[in-house]
């Protein structure tokens, strides 16, 4: 049994639709533990997307033609898909290219609307993904605003204590802005608590880590603006999606200006178009965002809810099998709230050793570095055990992986301490 | 396999390892994507390398290329040095280069056929060309 959500004929029929699950490296069948920086494509999504762009596609919106009008209905057909599948309206849904455009789009016309000014604060966590902590930071100093941190502790966890320590200092910060779920911890965030907390902030959620395998209702959450990326959860690259809640974004100055996003130019001035299109200048990765609608199809084929389940008891086993070797130590929470990827080190072996390994001699493909968030390694390092590499090894799961991918990545690593020393 | 019985015993010297304190250069080396960082600390004679140490932590590619470069540098001009980095820089690209003045720094060859640990290796080289060419450290007065 690979997982009591699917029957074993279930399952392969889904290791056969990801074509390189069937393919060796060196020598060795490939087990994908890397999913956390991207996912695998599937034969569906992309034979899919195939047939959009040979048989019919063209550019969208403007012209009257047979093909414009399929292509736009399949491109808004997506949006009414991601908005479906977060629990929004479709206006408020805005194709972007992925997590990062996002954010950085976000804190672009938040100052240019005015919303956030001089001497606001923006509260943000110690365990933020560089995309969602560089550009509030290098913004705050061309706009005055102050950024804060809700801390971590040494395991890299934020705890309740943190939220409410970071209450009492910040008191009302205009906007938070927090990771769904660490890409470095893999600790899933108390959105609830935090919203609750925070009760009269712009909340702003960075779901790249945390969309793929739990679904995020935006208006149970009362989230304000959520962001992420298609790559993580099957789509291609190059297509994300940022939600916002309809009467923030009427507010909102758009960050990019061009084509499709006017209502009217003159050589003085200018109106905007409606939502979402007020946000979509330019020509759009028409193919992308109609793929990403194919993605959510497929997920929703499968089951959120199985798919849910299975990275759960993954996780589960991810965790309680490393917590079992005693040269691996493993940062963030041991509860679980730890989904999805866990980081660890072996001790005495650089985790770019032990990486190398584990894809030359065993198929294995793990990312090893800092995960593109360098302040949280210093505080991984003060609760560390071991001679920190200031880098951590990282295997994350998705619902294509089964135990057995788990028990060889176990297996590489007892065959590396050795190999090491 | 990348790791050669050379490179793991080369990767756990510790004789090179250190700081010194008069040094007359001092020059850090970061790779950005990993974090991986060296200190490279010189002693000059004239025109002649007289000591080299490193402080720093990183894999065992860039730790073992960090003491055969040290072990090769001692006792070279800073000419010589220099002569050695381009060849070593050559043998990473695939180009033409002469295995007479590498000596054992010949037992990297393979490192090319691994893209994603070419910079692990040059690490200490990309950090010994800024050090030779480059403005280099005011020695700490400290």
């Amino acid at each position: 049994m690979h997982s009591t959500e699917w029957s074993d004929e279930a399952f392969c029929r889904i290791i056969e639709d990801f074509p390189v699950l069937n393919r060796e490296v060196n020598g060795k069948r490939l087990v994908y533990l890397d999913n956390a920086a991207s996912t695998l494509k599937s034969s569906t999504v992309i034979s899919k997307m195939t047939d959009f762009y040979l048989n019919h596609y063209s550019n969208i919106h403007r012209a009257v033609h047979t093909l414009a009008s399929e292509a736009t209905s399949e491109y808004e057909a997506a949006r009414d898909k991601v908005a479906r599948f977060i629990n929004a309206q479709s206006e408020e849904v805005i194709f972007t290219s992925g997590t990062t455009m996002g954010i950085n789009a976000l804190v672009n016309s938040l100052v240019r609307s005015d919303i956030l000014q001089k001497g606001d604060t923006v509260l943000i966590s110690q365990v933020e993904h560089h995309a969602n902590l560089v550009p509030w930071l290098r913004l705050s100093r061309f706009f005055g605003f102050k950024v804060e941190y809700i801390e971590a502790d040494v395991t890299g966890t934020i705890t309740p204590d943190s939220i409410l320590a970071a209450k009492s200092r910040v008191n009302s910060p205009k906007v938070v802005s927090i990771t769904g779920q660490s890409n470095v911890t893999g600790q899933t965030m108390p959105i609830d608590v935090i919203r609750e907390t925070f009760k009269d902030a712009i909340l702003i959620i960075d779901g790249a880590q945390l969309i793929p395998h739990k679904q995020i209702d935006v208006k149970a959450l009362d989230i304000d603006f959520l962001v992420f990326s298609g790559h993580k959860m099957i789509a291609p690259t190059g297509i994300g999606a940022l939600y916002g809640k309809r009467a923030l974004l009427e507010k909102l100055e758009p960050f990019l200006y061009g084509g499709e996003m006017i209502d009217k130019v003159t050589f003085e001035d200018v109106t905007f178009n409606v939502l979402p299109y007020k946000f979509e200048a330019g020509t759009q990765d028409i193919g992308g965002a109609v793929a990403l609608g194919y993605t959510i199809d497929y997920l929703e084929n499968l089951g959120l809810g199985n798919i849910q389940k299975h990275v759960e008891e993954l996780s589960k086993y991810l965790l309680e099998e490393l917590s079992k070797i005693d040269f691996v130590e493993i940062y963030g929470p041991k509860d679980e709230t730890h989904q999805s990827l866990v980081s660890f080190n072996v001790d005495g072996v650089h985790p770019h050793d032990v990486s190398q390994v584990l894809d030359e001699d065993f198929g294995v493909a793990t990312r090893s570095g800092h995960h593109c968030a360098q302040p949280l390694m210093s505080v991984l390092a003060r609760g560390s055990h071991i001679d920190f590499p200031n880098s951590t090894v990282r295997a994350s799961v998705y619902f294509y992986n089964r135990k057995e991918d788990i028990d060889i990545l176990v297996e590489g690593l007892k065959y590396i301490k050795r190999w090491f020393g | 396999m990348i790791y050669s019985e050379f490179i793991m015993d080369y990767s756990k010297l510790k004789k090179f390892h250190g700081k010194i304190e008069n040094a007359h250069r001092i020059e850090e080396g970061k790779n950005l994507s990993c974090g991986d960082e060296v200190t490279l600390y010189f002693l000059f004679d004239g025109d002649k390398i007289s000591d080299v140490k490193f402080e720093g932590h990183g894999c065992a590619i860039s730790q073992a290329s960090t003491n055969a470069m040290i072990e090769q540098l001692i006792g070279k001009t800073k000419e010589e040095a220099l002569e050695m980095l381009k060849n070593v820089e050559n043998m990473m690209l695939g180009k033409d280069f002469n295995d007479e003045l590498l000596g054992p720094i010949i037992n990297f060859y393979d490192v090319k056929n691994y893209p994603m640990r070419v910079k692990c290796f040059l690490l200490p080289w990309k950090t010994l060309e800024l050090a030779l060419n480059g403005e280099g450290k005011e020695p700490s007065k400290e």
